[in-house]
């Protein structure tokens, strides 16, 4: 009895039998249900769909896929499944914004994306599949999707040579440098200077310690309670170099005690005879005097000053040094005219030229500075501090190496302490996990943690010893994009393969020329060979470009050829022998092949050609739109009204027939001239000849509407 | 019957609740200012452009070779424009470059302004800029075009329009 029971299917039995296969099979369909709902299937079937609604549906689909694609460069550790989503990456036919993401095709870019793959330049996480996963930061996937404005920070991890194509990567990598970063950070590509900020073994020579006191309170910089920059209470956009450090009062006394005690070494006695000052100060016109010759001598190419026009104040003038409009509240009498003699004998460092003075140009100048330039309300604020005591000195000198000054300003026998900062040169590859939030509530990734520390480095850090910088948004983002591009070394021989190295320009002149160079510190503004400044023209090929006379006669008193320039040449009141050194040596050395005089016989042109390059010059080509001769024309190029006793025939020619070859980046474009036209224009331009000086009164007339422009 | 009707609930339960499992798509919307490569301010009001890749890079060139002409401030201070007869477009001005289609753009940028029937003052650059930097130009001159430019909807409508 019990065993048929036991055989006998009751309908319980029955339905508990049904239950669990029903179960199972739902179970089972779980997984084949899962997998046909993935995300990325779904944007793969999203992509049929809308390539059908195309008209080239057939080139759409042509290598369509229906699983997951990747691109695979083993050597570069790449895995990127992205094109999995992002179909269209290579369609040229899903340009534009109107194609919906994640079917647009990329950009045309100098990389081909099937050889580069896509997280070498975006990052994000190549092998997932989740839209979150490879976007986002996760807990288990730590690299976000870099945002499209830093993207220039990938071309420098391995392009560490600047490119055109980057001008935000290498505005941050200028900052980083400028702002002296490298003082306390390790820096990718950002080598240390002789001199970071300036030397202070003697600053007790050369300011108060109630100054110090106040640049040490507030470095220049005030932020307003509209948030605008204030420089000694002039507006600018101009960042100070000293940042702000955040110091307690005590703090204040002390470091100003020790500063103002270092005196190593004194001024050097240099006596303008009592008499002749005594007859010099009856003047009354002695400071406008002087004034004029600061503005003669183009003084504001390298220094600025506050303007006030119409109730907005600027600042005009160069940022090379320092802003001068309160220099008069600042240093001591008897400093500023030793700085002015010898820069060198007080900064060895500084790029400060050694201008030939006259004593009376040079008393009217000092006159200038320390009485026009200043401000009887600058130290207002300070307290009296009176005589340094010894506890205060003691402690000042503890706070130097403690807070940092001498990680950038140099104190003899005093050593900076090693590696101040936290070492940033792979600060870009950092994980979320690897940093240091506070108490922030900024999200968790790398980018807005470095703009946070950048903007305040409080933020997340409260015991944080980096002083306070004021950015602009755009400087902030720059400084991230510099920062995020440094990763540290490449992770495989492939990526290391890739590095485009920087390219120091060397130039080592020797002999008389290197003296006289070294003396006016022609590199600062002018390139020679890629090493040097940006401001002025690149002189590597001056001595194929410019007659020799012109050079010399130029150098005693440089002419403006530029007429909308507001940076100019400063007038150096060079000597005979200093001009005819370096117009030597231009002539001699820096020539380019590309320019042959022996190719080219000034004789051979006829007045015939020149009435045809005339012709040329003015209906065919206008060159007028860009370029003055006599009193019309254009102001993008050079004037040419001297060009003939200025410009070399073989010069001219080679430009005329490709100006990029001569300086890559030229504004004028290559035009198609044919081999009589280009002759026809040289024989026309050479010439052009102006007389004497017809063109000083010419430069500073219009040198008012220059500085106007600047202002706006 | 009772217990049919449970277990058919039981099992659409289940499958609802696994699809139920799938995270939603992230329905945030990007803010294009923070997500452009680049921006420009508009030259009349000031207000922030979001710009593209190519925008992007025509706005590079556009400082380096046209703003001189094509803009009434440059870096370098006053402009050239003022120079000129006749007077240049100022690159953003909709009401005459919005007409013109990029092909004549690319010719005019390419060839120069004698090859196109207009003043000769404007010179080729063709030999100076490639064609996909010249196309980047034209895109920047259509972001900051004002008033905004409408694309021809497809290949074709421009005539019809006309």
């Amino acid at each position: 009895m019990q065993a048929e029971s036991m055989g006998k299917l009751t309908p319980r039995l029955r339905l508990l039998f049904a239950v669990s296969s029903i179960a199972l099979l739902a179970v089972l369909a779980i997984s084949p249900f899962k997998d046909f709902v993935r995300e990325w299937k779904q944007y793969k079937r999203g992509y049929v769909r809308f390539a059908q609604t195309r008209p080239d549906t057939k080139k759409l689909l042509a290598d369509y896929n229906p699983s997951i694609d990747q691109i695979w460069i083993p050597g570069m550790n790449v895995v990127d499944r992205c094109t999995t989503c992002h179909q269209g990456v290579t369609q040229t036919s899903l340009a534009g914004s109107a194609v919906p993401q994640p079917y647009r095709q990329h950009p045309p870019i100098p990389h081909n994306v099937r050889d580069w793959g896509c997280t070498m330049c975006h990052r994000g996480q190549g092998p997932a599949t989740e839209v979150a996963e490879a976007h986002e930061s996760t807990l288990a996937w730590e690299q976000p999707v870099l945002p499209a404005r830093f993207i220039q920070a990938s071309c420098g991890t391995c392009h560490h040579e600047n490119l055109a194509e980057t001008p935000q990567l290498a505005r941050g990598r200028e900052l980083l440098a400028e702002l002296n970063c490298q003082g306390c950070h390790k820096l990718q590509g950002v080598p240390r200077p002789a001199m970071l900020g300036p030397d202070l073994t003697n600053v007790g020579t050369k300011v108060t310690r109630e100054w110090i006191y106040k640049w040490l309170k507030e470095p220049r910089t005030i932020v307003d309670k509209d948030g605008n920059t204030i420089v000694n209470g002039y507006e600018t956009k101009e960042e100070p170099r000293m940042p702000k450090f955040r110091l307690a009062e005590g703090e204040l006394r002390a470091l100003s005690a020790y500063l103002s005690v270092q005196k190593a070494k004194p001024l050097p006695a240099y006596k303008i005879d009592a008499r002749v000052v005594a007859a010099w100060s009856k003047n009354p016109e002695l400071a406008s005097q002087g004034e004029l010759r600061f503005r003669q001598m183009f003084c504001s190419t390298c220094h600025s000053l506050a303007v006030t026009r119409a109730g907005e104040t600027k600042l005009i003038g160069g940022d090379i040094g320092p802003e001068l409009t309160k220099a008069g509240s600042k240093v001591k009498p008897e400093w500023l005219i030793a700085w002015l003699r010898d820069p060198q004998g007080y900064l060895a460092h500084t790029r400060m030229p050694r201008y030939g003075w006259s004593d009376e140009d040079l008393f009217k100048v000092t006159q200038y500075i320390a009485t026009k330039l200043t401000d009887s309300d600058l130290l207002l604020t300070v307290p009296q501090l009176g005589e340094p005591a010894e506890p205060e000195i003691q402690l000042g000198h503890r706070l130097f190496v403690e807070k940092g000054c001498a990680s950038c300003h140099a104190i003899e026998g005093v050593p900076p302490q090693k590696d101040f900062g936290p070492d940033l040169s792979a600060v870009g590859g950092k994980n979320a996990s690897e940093l240091e939030f506070g108490k922030s509530q900024i999200p968790r990734h790398l980018v807005s943690y470095i703009q946070a520390k950048l903007q305040d480095p409080t933020s997340v850090n409260a015991a944080a010893r980096m002083p306070q910088y004021n950015w602009t948004p755009a400087d902030l983002d720059a400084v991230t994009v510099a920062l995020l591009s440094m990763k540290g070394p490449p992770p495989t021989s492939a990526l290391q393969n890739l590095v485009v190295q920087k390219k120091e320009g060397e130039f080592h002149p020797t002999g008389a020329f290197a003296e006289v160079y070294e003396r006016y510190k022609c590199y600062t503004c002018h390139k020679f060979n890629g090493h040097g400044g940006d401001l002025a023209p690149d002189l590597s090929f001056e001595g194929s470009r410019a007659q020799r006379q012109w050079i010399a006669d130029f150098l005693k008193n440089p002419q403006t050829l530029r007429p909308t320039l507001v940076l100019r040449m400063p007038q150096f009141n060079m000597s005979d022998k200093d001009a005819a050194t370096l117009a030597d040596y231009i002539t001699m050395v820096l020539q380019t092949p590309q320019a042959d005089p022996s190719k080219l016989d000034v004789k051979q042109f006829t007045p015939a050609m020149v009435v045809l390059g005339k012709q040329l010059y003015e209906v065919k080509y206008q060159c007028q739109s860009c370029h003055t001769i006599g009193g019309s024309g254009g102001y993008v190029g050079p004037n040419l009204n001297n060009a003939g006793n200025w410009l070399t025939a073989a010069w001219v020619e080679a430009w005329l027939k490709n100006p990029q070859a001569l300086l890559p980046g030229a504004i004028e474009p290559r035009r198609n001239f044919t081999d009589a036209e280009v002759q026809a224009l040289t024989a026309y331009l050479m010439t052009l000849r102006s007389g004497g000086k017809p063109q000083k009164s010419a430069s500073q007339g219009s040198s008012p509407s220059a500085v106007h422009g600047a202002g706006r | 019957m009772k217990r049919r009707a449970f277990m058919s609930l039981f099992v659409l339960l289940a499958t609802t609740g696994i699809s139920g499992c799938r995270k939603q798509a992230d329905a945030r919307k990007a803010d294009p200012l923070r997500s452009g490569y680049d921006v420009e301010a508009d030259w009349t009001d000031g207000h922030a452009i979001p710009l593209t890749y190519r925008e992007a890079q025509g706005k590079r060139i556009f400082y380096q070779q046209c703003v001189w002409c094509h803009a009434d401030s440059t870096p370098a201070g006053p402009s050239n424009r003022s120079n000129l007869t006749p007077m240049p477009p100022l690159l953003n001005d909709g009401a005459t470059l919005n007409a013109e289609s990029d092909e004549y753009m690319q010719n005019i940028m390419t060839l120069g302004g004698s090859a196109m029937g207009k003043s000769a003052m404007m010179p080729p650059y063709g030999r100076a800029l490639t064609p996909e930097e010249i196309r980047s130009v034209i895109a920047f001159t259509r972001a900051i075009a004002q008033p905004p430019y409408q694309p021809p909807g497809r290949p074709g409508s421009q005539y019809v329009n006309k």
